[in-house]
């Protein structure tokens, strides 16, 4: 059974404490499902960019860690640039109840500006940051500036241009959101759902 | 003395200021007697909401006056309704009248019941024990007193007792009160302290300090929150919940049923001493046990007070999984419950040490055969 008390003093507490950068909204009726976002730090090549982390949080909560995942496209070693699975002790076996929610996301955040390349989730990403360490900065800067900058636009109008396409309105909210705001993968979700 | 076996009802709120002298027991292991007297009359008006208990108690074939007036020291307040109704019958309610038979008689009533000079109550009371009929009336028994003792005189000033209103506090008579006042208590500010009675003054004081300590530490542990469910401890809903686990490592606050369910979460990769579970959840500190308590600590010592009144309770407990035995404690030498087989010897322990290869020795733990069958399967 989820501990919807604590789950809901997590989330006054992130929407209280607006400097962290840190947001979560909840997707659905259940709080068993959400989706954070983080900014990427300064003075690495993840700044200026907003990820998208998809939340999910087992029954056992906060007993069990909370299962993470980009749903961003981000060039790190410790992320998988193919699913955005993250690869981060204290969301594995180092997990403690003491943590929560916030402390998790801001842990993403540190891991964003200190990779281990060492105990790498994507072996070609750690292998170039090894080898070809400006390589990887330029690649990570790329992926930043194509997937993570907030587009011009806002949401609503994105969802009113599929609108306009012909998609309806919740289908269209549903595809951005699940896609982290990315028009054309939301599209290729559109077409292919 | 049968009254000596029943635990004294102004003894358990902690106001009983006849020390040694009390008829009742002073002991918490006696019972105490929550029967109800109205009941055994046939009229509480609580009928089944009262808080005592509506059993019949069987009556003496006899009546003698000796046995009444043991029935009326068991229930004391039934004692003042009862008596009073009597003294108002011989007094005609004459308050000047029942002053004068009041100050030579029924000591045992006065001295025992914080009741005794409650003048609002007198009318209530007599109501009561006018309808008593089917009972019988103890005012024989304190007729025949009042012959015996005329004139209470006390050889030995200790033996005088206080009045009881003045040490709760509700003494309205001041100067005027007829009987002894005691001594103010700095601490709970009731004129409670006997002036003759060093050994009750001291154990009041001590009991007086250990209640404000008490209160005190109450008061601090009020806003300290669990880092689990991150609820305030002591706001939790039920009774059960209410209490910290402290853990022997290190000083962070949980709820004793939050850090007891995330140690019982199962940890599949590291079952040993230095698996993730027993650490701290905040400081990562191993911790080899968690003692529940009501109120948390701001030092060393209260921890250690703390810890150390927990182990001396459990350990009269019989260990469950000891089972007298019968079956087998995972904690061994280090269970702070009791391992003692049925005809009351204690356990002994035999420690087996091996020498290890590295030149150091262990402590060879009992083998089982289980462990060996669940490494066969693994190499499968």
């Amino acid at each position: 059974m989820l501990d919807v008390s604590r789950v809901q003093k997590e989330l006054m507490e992130v929407e209280r404490d607006k400097l962290s950068g840190v947001s979560i909204q909840i997707l659905g009726s259940s709080l068993s499902h959400m989706q954070g976002t983080i900014e990427g730090p300064s003075g690495t090549p993840y700044e200026g960019g907003v990820f998208t982390i998809d939340i999910q949080l087992p029954s056992a909560y906060p007993f069990e860690p909370p299962k993470m995942q980009f749903i961003t496209r981000v060039w790190h070693p410790n992320i998988s640039s193919q699913n955005g699975a993250i690869c981060l002790d204290i969301l594995k076996d180092q997990w403690s109840p003491a943590l929560t929610l916030k402390t998790a996301l801001l842990s993403l955040q540190a891991l964003l500006s200190t990779p281990e390349p060492g105990d790498p989730q994507d072996a070609v990403v750690a292998e170039q940051y090894l080898k070809h360490y400006s390589t990887y900065v330029s690649t990570a800067r790329y992926w930043t500036e194509t997937f993570a900058k907030r587009s011009s636009i806002g949401l609503q109008e994105k969802v009113m241009k599929f609108v306009e396409m012909g998609f309806s309105e919740d289908a269209a909210l549903g595809a951005l959101q699940s896609t982290g705001g990315d028009e054309n993968a939301a599209l290729e979700k559109l077409c292919s759902g | 003395m049968p009254t000596k076996r029943i635990l004294c009802k102004y003894f358990k709120q902690g106001a009983c200021f006849k020390g040694d002298g009390c008829e009742f027991s002073h002991d918490w292991r006696d019972p105490d007697c929550n029967v109800c007297t109205y009941y055994q009359s046939g009229n509480c008006a609580y009928g089944s909401s009262c808080r005592y208990e509506h059993v019949k108690l069987k009556r003496p074939e006899s009546v003698t006056p000796a046995r009444t007036s043991t029935v009326a020291a068991h229930t004391n307040f039934g004692t003042v309704g009862a008596t009073s109704g009597a003294l108002s019958r011989s007094s005609g309610g004459n308050s000047e009248a029942w002053q004068n038979n009041l100050s030579s008689a029924d000591i045992a009533w006065q001295e025992h019941s914080p009741f005794a000079s409650y003048n609002g109550g007198w009318q209530e009371a007599v109501s009561y024990a006018s309808a008593d009929e089917g009972w019988p009336l103890p005012s024989s028994s304190f007729q025949i007193r009042n012959e015996v003792e005329d004139t209470p005189k006390y050889n030995d000033p200790s033996e005088e007792p206080i009045c009881a209103l003045a040490a709760t506090g509700r003494c309205t008579r001041g100067e005027s009160c007829p009987y002894l006042h005691g001594d103010r208590c700095s601490l709970c500010g009731k004129e409670c302290l006997h002036p003759h009675r060093p050994e009750e003054r001291d154990e009041h004081r001590r009991q007086c300090e250990r209640n404000q300590k008490r209160l005190e530490a109450l008061r601090f542990s009020q806003d300290i929150e669990c880092s689990i469910c991150l609820d305030r401890v002591l706001s939790k809903p039920t009774n059960a919940e209410r209490k910290f686990g402290l853990l022997s490592g290190c000083d962070h606050p949980f709820c004793i049923s939050c850090i007891r369910d995330w140690r019982s979460t199962s940890q599949p990769q590291g079952s040993g001493s230095d698996a993730i579970v027993r650490l701290c959840p905040v400081c990562r500190v191993l911790s080899y046990y968690v003692i529940p308590s009501v109120i948390w600590y701001s030092n060393v010592e209260e921890k250690q007070e703390i810890i150390d009144g927990y182990k001396a309770r459990v350990r009269d407990i019989d260990c469950k999984h000891f089972d007298f035995g019968n079956g087998r404690c995972q904690f061994g030498t280090s269970c702070f419950y009791k391992h003692a087989f049925r005809d009351g010897t204690t356990e002994e322990v035999k420690l087996r040490h091996l020498g290890a290869a590295d030149g150091n020795t262990v402590i060879a733990k009992d083998v089982r055969l289980s462990e060996f069958l669940g490494r066969l399967n693994l190499r499968r």
